[in-house]
């Protein structure tokens, strides 16, 4: 086991993990935050996408002892977060999500695009998801969220 | 329309939790004492358990089939006469057969323990031969998955047809032979159960991701040998199911057995190798099929021979042979056929249990019989779009009962395709591909239709020979003390929006505000009777009896409105949420009140049923309802790489009454992905010793966002005659002809090499195959 201080959604946590936990595991087993969901467990699917450091990443293929020091948010740690609302607010306008399972993975990449890329057009939303499937919309309603939010934000 | 009623676009109630992550799925739900399960599971294809050894000093936390007292094989019976059952065993009997078949069951604290547990079983296998392909696996000879059958064959049906007298007429016979792959279904969340005994309740609770709450009860009783009371299944947020979640799975039986013999909540969570591999399967069927068409590609007869790969087991309570019947069935498509003859065979193999994906087998047929249509049309000359338009039913004649004696209620067939037609422009991507690609690649063109045949009723599941047939959907009105509504139905939503669309039909009846109504489903502790969310038909089934519940309360809210207002109850209307006099009105509450907390204002014969009603509903008829729909799109393919692009796609659809236009082209949208996915990307391929072959995301390729076009989409409204408010089920439909759709724009763009594919996935590897075919070069 190996001791680990980090901050989750700001709060600071210290605990004792083994080295072969994921981030993932560590999150939702460890501190109930089970708003980050499993959906491959292999660093495809996109639905375990956590904010480390301020950029998105795969905490099932991220091992909690990687992350000591590390300031973590996951979806429920956005709820104060205007580019998080706004996208909020569009992925429902825009029916962006069905059975709700890629839904936390995809906002937090969602929200990277609208801050990193914020010129992006179709095509580059389109790119930039490529890390994220849903298997229930199609994309639609998930990209034309994110461009609202794009457009928006442009002003 | 009302603003919040039947045609409204009504944000989703449910999008809140999920948006801020605070959905609940099993997997999220955490039980005091709990254990987790791992399985041992075959690593070959077919094979006898010599000896099982359980590590040292763990025996008590590995078990095998021998130590399951209790539990029996799981059997799904058929009534179709000479249907072979295959039991499915919770953990493998004797034998295995398939890859991934679970062999032994460990506990550990958690799924890393049970899994570190799993690693140290030593399981020794005597290996026999398999039965992978299904064709050699139906022919005679073929070694056998199950002995005692003496074939592979579990049900083998036969449709003659008058082909003689439609052949002589026949200018052009065109037969051609079809493949569409094994594929997984691929929800994002996996099976998850957790299962544990509740003393108080004398049951056994559990809690799993299904689409069918009250079948998996009934299933679970049966084979763990108690009484229907005594179990209690809830599904709570589901994380997709397309078809996947509808049957009991051998590790949802292990683990309410142990919970019920070790007295500890016990949970299994699948992972996605497990999924990709061990999981029931979908689609693989083959086809050999002849079309007898006139000089102008009017199709006079349909012979066909169908083929579906059921896997080694049957699952429970769908059986393996639902896929074949349905494809046989639905072979003619929406056209006017005057002959048909159909062979059908559903064989089993040494690979995992077949189960119904979204479109259930007609992704299948469309690709078989929409291809089919194109190479007719290629060979008298014609626009696709205009062959298929001459073939099919025309609104003039519904409603039409076809050559498989479906009678489809409404619709314009043809008008679907015209718009198609017009929305892609067929002229004008004609000028593209003749005048040719500035970097060489070739444009393709490709229609398909279908008729989609929904909320199947009783007399149609029983003609299927299944046990669990639907009878009448029942659902629970309940005005609460302060005027909201509770609705209780037992489908179960997981990705449909019903938690928002049921309330709509609430709100359309009693004009109350979705906002105020809660839609309490997959439970069926709470919940009435219900088969449950498959077959799309929920909203046709629960929305139907969702109204006729809320049309009871409006009758007995007016009586007890005429007597608080002073009126006659015939002279009270029930509308915005309030129950109006001529004289005056009260909001809800103050009916809500009355009866709950202030009866004495009531007089004494007062309706004593209250403002609760459990009302049944099916549609009469009761053969289900037909939406439709044509997709097109246009295609650019590399000869080179055999890369494909999709340029353009259009779906012209209807399914009648569209309850929420936004949650219908979500349902659209979502199909069409999981068709292109089917079409291009998707196989769960097995080699000759029967392994697979795709067990991660990096060999079983999703399409993702950039891979799925940008849908155009276009809705015509034919309501159904036969159901409430004119609805019809739609949720599957758009997987159906987007395999077909493709590949013949594929087709299209290859006929200067006079070169066809004719299998799913159409990968770059089948084009240029087909391309190197074409030109006598070995592939």
């Amino acid at each position: 086991m190996t001791e680990i201080s980090l901050t989750i959604n700001g709060a600071p946590v210290t605990a004792s993990v083994e080295p072969r936990t994921s981030l993932a595991d560590f999150v939702r087993d460890g501190q109930r935050l089970t708003g980050t969901h499993l959906g491959c467990e292999h660093g495809v699917c996109g639905a375990c996408t956590v904010e480390i450091d301020g950029e998105p990443m795969r905490s099932c293929i991220t091992y909690a002892v990687s992350c000591d020091g590390a300031a973590v948010t996951t979806i429920e740690g956005f709820d104060d977060d205007a580019a998080m609302e706004d996208l909020r607010q569009a992925f429902t306008e825009n029916h962006g999500l069905q059975c709700g399972y890629c839904t936390p993975g995809m906002l937090v990449t969602a929200r990277d695009i609208v801050r990193r890329l914020p010129d992006a057009d179709e095509k580059r939303v389109r790119l930039e998801l490529s890390g994220n499937l849903c298997r229930c919309t199609g994309y639609v309603g998930i990209v034309r969220a994110i461009l609202s939010v794009l457009e928006k934000r442009r002003g | 329309m009302s603003a919040t009623g039947i045609g409204a676009s009504v944000l989703r109630k449910e999008d809140r939790r999920f948006l801020a992550g605070r959905g609940n799925y099993v997997a999220d739900i955490a039980a005091a004492n709990e254990v987790a399960l791992a399985f041992v599971r075959s690593p070959v294809a077919h094979g006898r358990i010599r000896s099982i050894v359980k590590p040292d000093g763990a025996e008590h936390l590995v078990f095998a089939a021998d130590d399951l007292d209790g539990v029996a094989p799981m059997r799904a019976p058929s009534k179709l006469p000479g249907y072979k059952p295959a039991d499915f065993p919770a953990l493998a009997t004797g034998k295995v057969r398939f890859v991934g078949e679970t062999v032994a069951a460990c506990v550990g604290a958690t799924r890393a323990e049970a899994e570190d547990l799993a690693q140290l079983v030593e399981v020794e296998y005597e290996e026999l031969a398999p039965a992978v392909d299904m064709l050699a696996a139906r022919a005679p000879g073929a070694p056998l998955v199950h002995e005692a059958w003496g074939d592979n064959i579990a049900l083998a049906t036969r449709t003659e047809g008058d082909m003689a007298a439609v052949a002589a007429r026949a200018a052009h016979t065109v037969t051609r032979e079809f493949r569409m792959s094994r594929q997984a279904m691929v929800p994002m969340e996996g099976r998850a159960v957790l299962a544990e005994w509740n003393s108080r309740m004398d049951q056994l609770i559990v809690h799993t991701a299904t689409q069918v709450p009250h079948l998996i009860r009934a299933g679970l009783a049966l084979f763990l040998g108690l009484e229907q009371r005594q179990v209690r299944v809830i599904a709570p947020d589901v994380g997709g199911g397309f078809g996947l979640k509808t049957y009991v799975q051998p590790e949802e039986l292990v683990a309410c057995w142990y919970a019920m013999k070790s007295g500890r909540p016990a949970r299994w969570i699948s992972d996605r190798r497990e999924h990709l591999i061990a999981d029931a399967n979908c689609r693989e069927h083959h086809y050999i099929v002849t079309a007898h068409a006139d000089a102008d590609g009017r199709i006079l007869g349909l012979e066909g021979e169908v083929t579906v790969d059921a896997g080694a087991y049957s699952i429970y309570p769908f059986t393996n042979c639902l896929e074949a019947a349905m494809a046989g069935g639905n072979l003619p498509g929406p056209y006017a056929i005057e002959a048909y003859g159909v062979r059908t065979w559903t064989v089993v193999t040494n690979k995992p249990p077949l189960v119904p994906y979204r479109g259930v087998a007609r992704p299948g047929v469309a690709f078989a019989m929409e291809m089919l249509l194109d190479a007719v049309a290629r060979e008298v000359g014609r626009e696709p779009h205009e062959v298929r338009m001459i073939n099919m039913v025309p609104e003039s004649a519904m409603p039409y009962t076809n050559i498989a004696k479906k009678t489809f209620d409404s619709g314009d067939h043809p008008g679907a395709v015209a718009r198609a037609a017009g929305m892609i422009d067929v002229a004008s991507v004609r000028e593209r591909q003749a005048r040719g690609e500035p970097d060489g690649r070739l444009i393709g063109l490709g229609f398909g239709s279908y008729v989609e045949q929904a909320a199947h009723g009783t007399s149609v599941f029983a003609s299927w020979g299944v046990q669990m047939v639907p009878g009448y959907e029942q659902a629970g009105a309940k005005l609460t003390p302060d005027g909201g509504l509770e609705l209780r139905v037992g489908v179960q939503s997981h990705g449909q929006g019903m938690e928002t669309t049921l309330a709509q039909v609430a709100s359309e009846v009693l004009g109350i505000d979705p906002g105020n109504v809660s839609v309490i489903h997959g439970d069926t502790g709470l919940t009435p009777y219900s088969t449950g969310t498959y077959a799309s038909r929920s909203i046709v089934m629960a929305g139907g009896a969702v109204s006729r519940a809320c049309k009871v309360l409006v009758e007995r809210m007016k009586t007890i409105g005429g007597h608080l207002l002073q009126c006659e109850p015939d002279e009270i209307r029930v509308a915005d949420g309030r129950v109006m006099g001529p004289a005056g009105d009260l909001p809800f509450s103050e009916i809500g009140r009355v009866w709950y907390l202030n009866p004495e204002e009531l007089p004494a014969d007062v309706d004593t049923d209250g403002v609760e009603a459990v009302v049944g509903y099916r549609p009469e008829p009761d053969h289900g309802t037909f939406s439709y729909s044509t997709h097109a799109a246009v295609i650019a393919l590399d000869p080179d790489t055999g890369a494909v692009e999709v340029l353009d796609y259009i779906v012209v659809e209807d399914c009648g009454t569209m309850v929420n236009p936004m949650v219908v082209s979500g349902q659209v949208y979502g199909g069409a992905a999981q068709g292109i996915g089917t079409a291009l990307y998707e196989e769960s391929p097995f080699d000759e010793s029967g392994q697979p072959l795709a067990s991660t995301f990096a060999d079983y390729h999703l399409p993702g966002a950039p891979e799925v076009p940008a849908f155009r989409l276009a809705h015509m409204v034919t309501p159904s005659p036969h159901t409430e408010h004119g609805i019809k089920g739609m949720g599957e439909g758009s997987t159906i002809p987007t395999p077909a759709v493709i590949g013949n724009a594929v087709n299209d763009a290859l006929k200067r090499y006079g070169a066809e594919v004719n299998e799913t996935p159409i990968s770059p590897r089948r084009i240029l195959a087909a391309i190197a075919a074409s030109q006598g070069e070995a592939a």
